[in-house]
């Protein structure tokens, strides 16, 4: 993992190696790898600059469940009794007051108010309203926040989920899971710290997902997330393809660590050390990484919890129990993406498929943590790129609803998030915030917030200039923390 | 000298004196005081006007000391105390102290010392030095003289004396010949090259080394390789959907622009506005594809404008970023917050790459079909055969020497040959009139239905026949004369089937399969082998260009086993016309049986009364036989069908072996630039013309055309870049050439030269590295010899650990380079040594080992989502170069192994050590398979005892034997993995089926599978993926 030509984060590499070091890492490695730094004073400021965390954290973790496609604010957690009046009426252009369209609905010539087709009630002591698309959702809401006042500029889907995940539309920054690598390290010495699982894809309009979304930009690539697969290997080329047992490959390493020792103790370059390290770090993978995946020792309440999809590979059940093995074990962030939201046309037939899909394994993941008592110090958010028109795309009986950004629903939990509470307001059509904005750069220094980070604070020098997630903007939501 | 003249020294030294103080001042404002400005105060006081504080800019000297309205100034030279700027950051009060709380970051105490010292000794300000053309330096003086081999390692050894350091021992030979073979070509030496240099006692041995891997073509690849991280250049489009593009035949032409050694200026000139060029060529437009390799989207409802807009500023970051090091992006939106580029310079540079016809959804044109400069090399190949075919095609045929020559032929194959069947019972499903001619043929007539099964039978008292042939004969009666009963003469064939019937037991019964069909002629696609593929509906089958050849054909299928019954035999053909294709039904077949051996069965194998002939001695042939010799010889033979086939088969290749490529053109009316507002593509502001920004000389007018005076275009861009005044140009390029070869470059921070930019180590070698560059005629391998010939590159890099921590970068240069080796080159070592390796220049891009379901996890979107299709035989063993590259799906090999996505322009890749990678060369299986590769090789060119075949493949690996220590680690290795794999023979073949290339089976399983497990552990070792 050091890196020591290119880093300049490397508070965390010293916090990985001290740890590491009572794990049976070379003493020697060490030694020689903690002198380079030593020596290395402009990265030592740097590394002191970075300080983090900056104060106290209250979560150690995050499991981030993004919905990519963008699900629909209207028809699930932004209840508006006002489109009963409204219905089938025509949006005001003061509503829309020049928002511009996407390519598919800037042709049509009337933008009819579409209400959601299905109830809202309200659960829970603090009486939070939830479509009934979300059952499962809704006996937890006591300890989610339901933020119905998410904005962003963007209104396609690839600029919108880049934002999302690295504050900027364009592609070449770094992920979040890459930031809070950098700015964090890792907890476990088994297991990467930014891991993101795929649920398999159903639905045929879904948007694709590019590799970029946990790239490490111009942070050095070890920060990217390492995808944890549900067919083949979990992780690429854990297994040996020629079936050789574990004492063999025992007995490979040993003699490769002897070899590159020997090289080490003629040339003197730590970078070999290093790379005895990480020979054994992939050993250690080898076993952990299929314990991981192996859920075959959960106990039978488990799958009543997540229901027996989560049986199955690939499924957002399956995922979201994952999420929490992965967590208990010490992995970062923890990045679950699920597809098949957008949509255009049916959102009758399709809308149903893709809550019911996401819904029990959402809230099991809740119930779950809380029950081990991780709830506190995990941070759990749901949410897409950007919202739905209450508007209707084609024909308003079989409706679908086109892009929109002025105003989406998400919802958080756990980690410093304060539950049973709903923020932010959109006006009665269900297309602009009018209380309590939340930007996605504020939604990201609000994550970088719990985790005991200052967004402003945590900064990488690249072309000379100090980047950060948020950029030059970004204001912590106070309100919905605890 | 000193001693002779001491006055004269002094004076000297005086001269001298204040020239060196300059120097060091410039360093000390440049290194110590700029940086703390910059970093700390510039947000607000320095180059962008919108977001400057109190009117105050400390970026220039004249406005940092003026005095303001109430008498105040920021810095008063030489008076600290009546400095502002020092009052206020050293100020108690929060609400006076600078920077502001809730601002930039507070300064440390001895960051205000340094600012206290300077604003003491008088706050001289010195520009930024990247800014300023560079001056030939003077050769500076050293102590250790005879260690320096040219002008690079006087300037490397002044600063090691000056801070007290020796430059390490050269390298042995074998370290110093892999360095410089994968430096230069991205490729281990071969046991052959490191022989010949080690044996080799001239003093110019290294020297030679040099020049025979700078005239390899492997050189031309491996240059391109790193041009192609700064050209963002990809196989797909980038953004969400990711398809295909085609800008391959880009990438050939920087392979060939290297390997031809074009000079940096044309390299540059050519790729940036060689489409602009005076009677530009072809391979010139095809140069400009570097700025048509951004991404482009394709997602459904995307605004035009928006991606457009995008496109341009993509060119323009690029560009600043490949030739000036600039970070010109941050200009974008507001002035710049450090580097003196304005907003309004940002969109003048804008204005030059706005010219594009293009839009942003789908905007791949402009496009044009441009054969690959590599292929042009084939092509004139082509070119020249060609002419040589059809000049002999003109020649009268020698019809006797060829009949002749085929009549030896005749005689001398072995006897046998084809026995026309004569059909006995003839039938058609679809009511076709059948008629059995004279000569067994059967003719085809009357209604000519859509589809049909003509059903012959016909009888043999061969046995163990091996083949049948089918011929397609012409008849007058057939429309255009046949072959087929189409109006335009053709047929197709979809399967072919026969079914043998024992006469004496009719029970007995065999549908022949056969294995192999040949014909003198099948249409493209139409294949012969489709007519015994054993499907029939919806597929193509046999055809053979009715339309346009209207020529007999024949075909041959071998039987899978010999067949036909004791007491003879019934066969039972059917010739079925199925395909999609209506009333394309045979005209005229007959039908033939051979008993030959399935190897001696030829095509078109004469009947035996011809045979019998061509036996006979020529003067004991009659007169009839001679003419039915000859008839059957001119019936079935054009004398000049050979030729005519090579001429076809050449312009086949020829033609539409290219796709088109994206390239660079310009509006005939310029589109008008306008300032965009926080860089916004719908806020335009106001309009601006094309221009350069003024901290750096103007364009030369003299250079631009008469008709354009008024109107700057890119080609003058691309001339002002390569300006021997510009003062960034050669200073990047080299910078990045010592960054390749050393592992940092000079400059730190190779993608940024500006005033954020770190400084040089060595501001001289770097100035007269460019100078040098520009004075060469920007001659890339003459910078290459100098680089890779001086003492500084040839130094050893085994200096222990102390010398590591002292410096770990090796920014002072006591030691040579050693660094991991990029992606491509751990994969392309792993199949040199291993013999894998496939060296073919150029062409397609290939889809080499990936595992399962990684393109389709993240989109399997119908339309626009595909499979990974991996490749076959030698697309898996390419140079890496040629891997498929997918921005959203990179390459798991390269990009564990570090390589960017390519999303956009990567000046510096990461280098890091991780587990991942760890897994991958253990677990990856081109790895593996490499790694049983090079284990038989081990064997088989190894030497016969162990000792040797170890040495044999650790040196192929490494390039040198392995010491004493690491031989007994080998041993044991074998024998224990020996035992194992003796006692497990089935894991043994687990590991040799590693991989699309089979085994050599000829060797012991045990014994290979435990050579493959000490290759993998050789392939495992840091020295084998590491540069020494």
């Amino acid at each position: 993992m050091i890196d020591p030509f290119r880093e300049s984060g490397l508070l965390q590499n010293r916090r990985q190696f001290f740890s590491r070091s009572s794990t049976g890492i070379g003493v020697a490695a060490l030694a020689s790898l903690l002198n380079i730094e030593a020596s290395s004073a402009g990265e030592m400021s740097h590394s002191l600059e970075l300080g983090v965390p900056h104060f106290a954290p209250r979560a150690k973790r995050v499991i981030y469940l993004l919905q990519s496609g963008a699900p629909s604010q209207v028809d699930l957690l932004d209840y508006k009794p006002t489109l009963e009046k409204l219905h089938m009426s025509e949006l005001p252009d003061s509503v829309r007051d020049g928002q511009r369209l996407t390519g598919m609905t800037a042709g049509q010539k009337r933008f009819p108010v579409v209400k959601s087709p299905w109830k809202f009630q309200r659960h829970g002591k603090s009486g939070t309203w939830i479509s009934d698309l979300l059952p499962h959702m809704s006996a937890v809401v006591d300890d989610i926040c339901v933020v119905r006042s998410m904005h962003t500029e963007a209104i396609n889907h690839d600029p919108a989920v880049t934002f999302f995940q690295s504050g900027h539309q364009q592609p070449g920054r770094p992920s979040i899971g890459a930031w809070l690598s950098y700015g964090l390290g890792s907890e476990t010495e088994n297991l990467p710290a930014f891991v993101v699982l795929l649920s398999k894809n159903t639905f045929n309009q879904a948007q694709p997902l590019y590799d970029r979304l946990w790239g490490s930009g111009f942070l050095s690539s070890r920060h990217q997330g390492v995808k944890f697969r549900s067919q083949g290997d979990p992780v690429l080329y854990l297994s040996d393809p020629a079936a050789g047992d574990r004492t063999q490959r025992r007995a490979l390493l040993d003699r490769l660590a002897k070899l590159n020792r020997l090289r080490e103790r003629e040339i003197g370059d730590p970078e070999i050390s290093t790379r005895i390290a990480q020979y054994e770090m992939a050993y250690r993978m080898q076993a952990s990484v299929p314990e991981l995946a192996d859920i075959s020792g959960e106990p039978a309440s488990t799958f009543k919890l997540y229901g027996e999809e989560a049986k199955r590979p690939g499924t957002h059940a399956a995922n979201c129990l994952l999420a929490r093995r992965l967590a208990e074990r010490g992995v970062r962030f923890i990045q679950v993406f699920h597809r098949g939201w957008d949509h255009h046309s049916n959102v009758r037939g399709n809308l149903p498929t893709l809550a019911k899909q996401t819904d029990q394994g959402s809230a099991a993941l809740i119930t779950d943590l809380k029950q081990r008592g991780m709830l506190d110090d995990t941070l759990v958010i749901w949410g897409g790129e950007f919202g739905r028109t209450v508007y209707a795309q084609g024909n308003p009986r079989s409706f679908g609803r086109d892009h929109h950004p002025r105003c989406f629903s998400i919802w958080m939990a756990g980690g410093g998030i304060k539950g049973g509470q709903t923020y932010g307001e959109t006006d009665d059509f269900c297309y602009n915030v009018v209380n309590n904005p939340v930007h996605v750069h504020d939604f990201h220094a609000t994550i970088l917030h719990c985790l005991g980070i200052d967004h402003e604070r945590l900064t990488y020098r690249f072309q000379g200039r100090d980047y950060r997630l948020t950029d030059v903007h970004g204001k912590v939501v106070k309100s919905i923390l605890v | 000298m000193l001693h002779t003249l001491p006055g004269k020294s002094i004076a000297l030294l005086l001269l001298v004196t204040p020239h060196i103080a300059m120097a060091a001042d410039d360093v000390e404002f440049q290194r110590r005081v700029l940086p703390i400005l910059s970093n700390h105060c510039f947000p607000c006081h320095g180059p962008d006007a919108k977001t400057r504080e109190a009117g105050l800019r400390l970026d220039v000297r004249e406005s940092a000391i003026k005095r303001d309205r109430s008498g105040n100034r920021a810095i008063a030279p030489g008076d600290v105390g009546a400095s502002e700027l020092v009052l206020r950051v050293t100020a108690d009060d929060e609400a006076d102290r600078m920077p502001p709380v809730d601002g930039g970051k507070p300064l440390s105490p001895e960051q205000i010392e340094v600012l206290k010292k300077w604003i003491e000794q008088g706050a001289d300000y010195q520009s930024h030095w990247a800014f300023s053309r560079p001056v030939m330096p003077k050769k500076p003086r050293v102590q250790r003289a005879s260690w320096v081999k040219n002008e690079i390692d006087r300037f490397v050894l002044a600063r090691l004396e000056s801070e007290g350091l020796e430059p390490a021992a050269e390298a042995s030979r074998e370290t110093l010949i892999r360095r410089v073979s994968f430096d230069l070509t991205g490729l281990p030496p071969t046991p052959a090259e490191i022989d010949a240099f080690l044996s080799d006692k001239s003093p110019n041995a290294y020297a030679r080394v040099v020049d025979h891997y700078l005239d390899s073509s492997a050189y031309g690849e491996h240059m391109a390789r790193h041009w192609l991280d700064l050209a963002r250049y990809a196989d797909s489009n980038g953004y969400q959907y990711d398809t295909e593009r085609q800008q391959w035949v880009w990438r050939d032409w920087v392979i060939d622009a290297y390997n031809r050694n074009k000079p940096f200026d044309d390299f540059t000139v050519e790729q940036l506005a060689g489409d602009l060029l005076p009677d530009a060529t072809a391979q010139q437009k095809l140069a400009t594809g570097f700025n048509r390799n951004h991404g482009i989207t394709i997602e459904g409802g995307v605004i035009d404008e928006e991606y457009r807009t995008e496109y341009v500023m993509d060119r323009l970051v690029t560009t600043g970023a490949v030739w000036m090091a600039l970070t010109i992006g941050c200009a974008r939106c507001h002035d710049h917050k450090y580097d003196p580029i304005s907003q309004k310079e940002f969109y003048q540079l804008y204005a030059f790459f706005n010219q594009v016809p293009e839009r942003g959804a789908n905007g791949f044109a402009p496009k044009e079909r441009i054969a690959s400069p590599l292929a042009a090399a084939q092509q004139q190949k082509r070119h020249a055969e060609m002419s040589r075919l059809r000049a002999e095609l003109k020649k009268p045929a020698n019809v006797e020497t060829q009949l002749a020559r085929w009549t030896r032929e005749i005689a001398r194959s072995p006897a046998g040959g084809w026995s026309v069947l004569r059909p006995e019972k003839i039938k058609s499903s679809g009511g076709t009139r059948l008629t059995r001619l004279d000569d067994n043929s059967i003719l085809a007539g009357g209604s000519n239905p859509s589809k049909d099964i003509y059903e012959i039978s016909a009888r043999t008292d061969a046995t163990k026949l091996t083949g049948i042939r089918l011929e397609a004969l012409m008849h007058e009666t057939l429309p255009g004369g046949g072959p087929g009963r189409h109006s335009n003469s053709n047929f197709v064939l979809s399967e072919l089937e026969l079914t043998a019937v024992s006469e004496r037991d009719p029970s007995k019964q065999e549908a022949i399969k056969f294995v192999r069909a040949i014909a003198d002629y099948s249409q493209a696609g139409y294949e012969v082998a489709r007519a015994i593929d054993g499907t029939v509906a919806n597929s193509k089958g046999w055809a053979v260009d009715g339309p346009t050849r209207k020529k007999p054909a024949t075909a041959m299928f071998v039987a899978a086993a010999p067949f036909g019954y004791e007491g003879g035999t019934e066969l039972r053909f059917r010739l079925r016309h199925e395909a999609n294709f209506g009333t394309h039904g045979m005209g005229r077949p007959r039908l033939s049986v051979t008993t030959d051996a399935p190897e001696l069965l030829q095509l078109k194998g004469v009947p035996s009364d011809i045979r019998e002939i061509a036996v006979k001695a020529k003067d004991r042939r009659t007169r009839a036989q001679k003419e039915r010799l000859r008839d059957y010889f001119l019936t079935h033979h054009n004398p000049n069908q050979a030729l005519q086939d090579r001429i076809s088969a050449i312009e086949r290749e020829a033609a539409g072996s290219f796709p088109e490529t994206m390239i660079m053109q310009d509006m005939s009316k310029p589109r008008a630039t306008r300032v965009l507002d926080r860089g916004q593509y719908n806020e335009p502001m106001e309009v601006v013309e094309p221009g350069v920004p003024e901290i750096f000389p103007a364009m030369k007018a003299e250079s631009l055309s008469e008709s354009r005076k008024s109107y700057r275009n890119r080609l003058d861009f691309a001339r002002w870049l390569v300006d021997p005044d510009h003062p960034l140009t050669a200073r990047v390029a080299v910078n990045r050439y010592w960054q390749r070869l050393f592992g940092v470059g000079l400059v730190k921070t190779s993608e940024d030269l500006g005033v954020q930019g770190e400084l040089p180590s060595h501001p001289a070698l770097l100035d007269w590295l460019a100078l040098e560059f520009v004075r060469s005629g920007w001659d890339i391998k003459h910078m290459h010899r100098l680089l890779l010939n001086s003492a500084t590159y040839r130094q050893t890099s085994h200096v222990g650990a102390a010398a590591y921590r002292r410096d770990p970068e090796n920014r002072l240069l006591a030691r040579g380079p050693r660094m991991r080796l990029d992606a491509e080159e751990v994969r392309d070592a792993a199949l040199a040594t291993s013999g894998l390796l496939v060296q073919r220049l150029g062409g397609r891009s290939v889809y080499p080992y990936q595992p399962k379901g990684l393109w389709l996890e993240l989109n399997n979107r119908p339309g626009y989502s595909k499979e990974y299709k991996q490749g076959k035989g030698d697309a898996l063993y390419r140079r890496s170069l040629y891997t498929f590259w997918k921005r959203t799906v990179p390459s798991p090999m390269l990009k564990t192994l570090d390589a960017p996505e390519r999303e956009f322009c990567t000046i510096q890749r990461s280098r890091t050590n991780t587990p991942l990678q760890a897994l991958l060369l253990l677990n990856g299986p081109q790895f593996v398979e490499a790694a049983r590769k090079l284990g038989e090789r081990m064997m088989t060119e190894g030497g016969r005892a162990i000792d040797e075949r170890i040495t044999f493949g650790f040196r192929l690996m490494t390039g040198r034997e392995p010491g004493r220590g690491e031989l007994i680690v080998f041993r044991e290795a074998y024998a224990e993995e020996l035992k194992r794999y003796s006692k497990d023979k089935a894991a043994a073949l687990k590991l040799l089926k590693v991989g699309e290339s089979p085994f050599n089976a000829e060797l012991d399983a045990a014994e290979l599978a435990a050579m493959t497990s000490l290759a993998r552990l050789i392939l495992n070792t840091d020295e084998a993926i590491t540069k020494g």
